[in-house]
């Protein structure tokens, strides 16, 4: 990672962030989004995370890996029920950590 | 309420501070160790300790931040990394709008401290104090500094600790970022609706990879999926 694209991910973040954050509070909300941009707005946190979660589990690294003992895919099972019943993210990252580790060693 | 009595009990700014940082308590115990996850995250995919722990104090962006260091480490590509972050970031512009209301007349650098540490988790507990006609001004900033802190500390921490591990991949830290979304993502289901966006964005994102390079098939998936829900009947 070379210090200029770190350095530019992290103030353009900054800037990214802020901006989002800060344009509609200083507006005062004077506009009032339309009932379908809201509708819109509250399915892209579940979409994005899905479409993550879907890519880094079946394409570790950028390469597929479809295969039944991939420990990605594995190990986010006992990731996932830890997380349902506890609500904890320590907790399931945690879980998840170790069934990764178990499953990596258990299967070569 | 009578005058003298509005006078004798009139909190000051130190304890509304104060009373805003007990109510974020509980997001600084969450902050603490998820911080951790992307410092240590940050630093398996390059990041210098002092690059992490800025990353996190300038943008608190929580998941932005995994997204933003793992597609700048996937692809090399600056844009493609922050045009990520700031899809998955487009939700505080909903929360933001909706905080706005409680926040006329607040100076503008106390507008702007509040929008910096505008998260899901702030923006729950400011909203849910709104409600109940107790937050002001000065307990919000309460809740963000205590949640910014967490969250920077939590970085530090995980990104020295990096440091000193060595090679991380032998800890599992591969599987950090992982989990960090599972987690998220179980947390967002709510209802089947929910899980349908989720489910197509997946598939969307799958197939998209085939043609687009690293997080554009995230970026592309998840806007087709959220328009796909919007347009079809309930």
């Amino acid at each position: 990672m070379s210090p200029t694209l770190a350095w530019g991910l992290v103030l353009g973040m900054a800037i990214t962030n802020t901006v989002i954050r800060l344009v509609p509070i200083a507006a005062i909300s004077r506009l009032e989004l339309p009932e379908i941009a809201h509708r819109w707005l509250s399915y892209i946190p579940v979409s994005v995370m899905a479409a993550i979660v879907a890519t880094q589990v079946l394409r570790p690294g950028g390469n597929w890996m479809l295969r039944p003992d991939n420990p990605y895919l594995l190990a986010s099972v006992p990731t996932a029920i830890v997380y349902h019943f506890t609500r904890s993210f320590f907790g399931a990252i945690v879980a998840g950590i170790l069934s990764f580790l178990a499953l990596r060693y258990l299967l070569g | 309420m009578p005058p003298s009595h509005a006078v004798d009990i009139a909190p000051t700014r130190h304890s509304l501070l104060m009373r805003g940082a007990r109510l974020g308590l509980p997001i600084f115990l969450v902050y603490m160790p998820v911080g951790m996850a992307f410092g240590l995250a940050a630093t398996a995919a390059g990041f210098t300790f002092a690059q992490a722990t800025a990353c996190s104090a300038l943008a608190l962006a929580g998941a932005g931040q995994f997204i933003g260091v793992a597609a700048l480490a996937g692809s090399g590509n600056l844009a493609a990394a922050l045009i990520a972050t700031g899809v998955v970031n487009l939700r505080y512009l909903l929360f933001s709008a909706t905080l706005a209301p409680h926040l006329k007349g607040v100076p503008r650098w106390q507008q702007l401290l509040l929008a910096h540490t505008l998260t899901d988790e702030t923006f729950a507990v400011n909203i849910a104090d709104a409600r109940v006609g107790r937050a002001d001004r000065f307990s919000m900033t309460g809740v963000g500094l205590i949640s910014w802190f967490g969250w920077t500390l939590g970085t530090a921490i995980g990104a020295a600790a990096g440091s000193a591990i060595g090679d991380p991949s032998k800890w599992g830290v591969d599987f950090a970022m992982p989990a960090m979304f599972i987690a998220l993502l179980v947390g967002q289901i709510t209802r089947r609706r929910e899980f349908v966006a989720g489910a197509l964005a997946a598939v969307l994102a799958l197939v998209l990879s085939a043609w687009l390079p690293g997080q554009w098939p995230v970026v592309a998936g998840a806007i087709a999926a959220a328009t796909v829900m919007t347009v079809t009947p309930r």
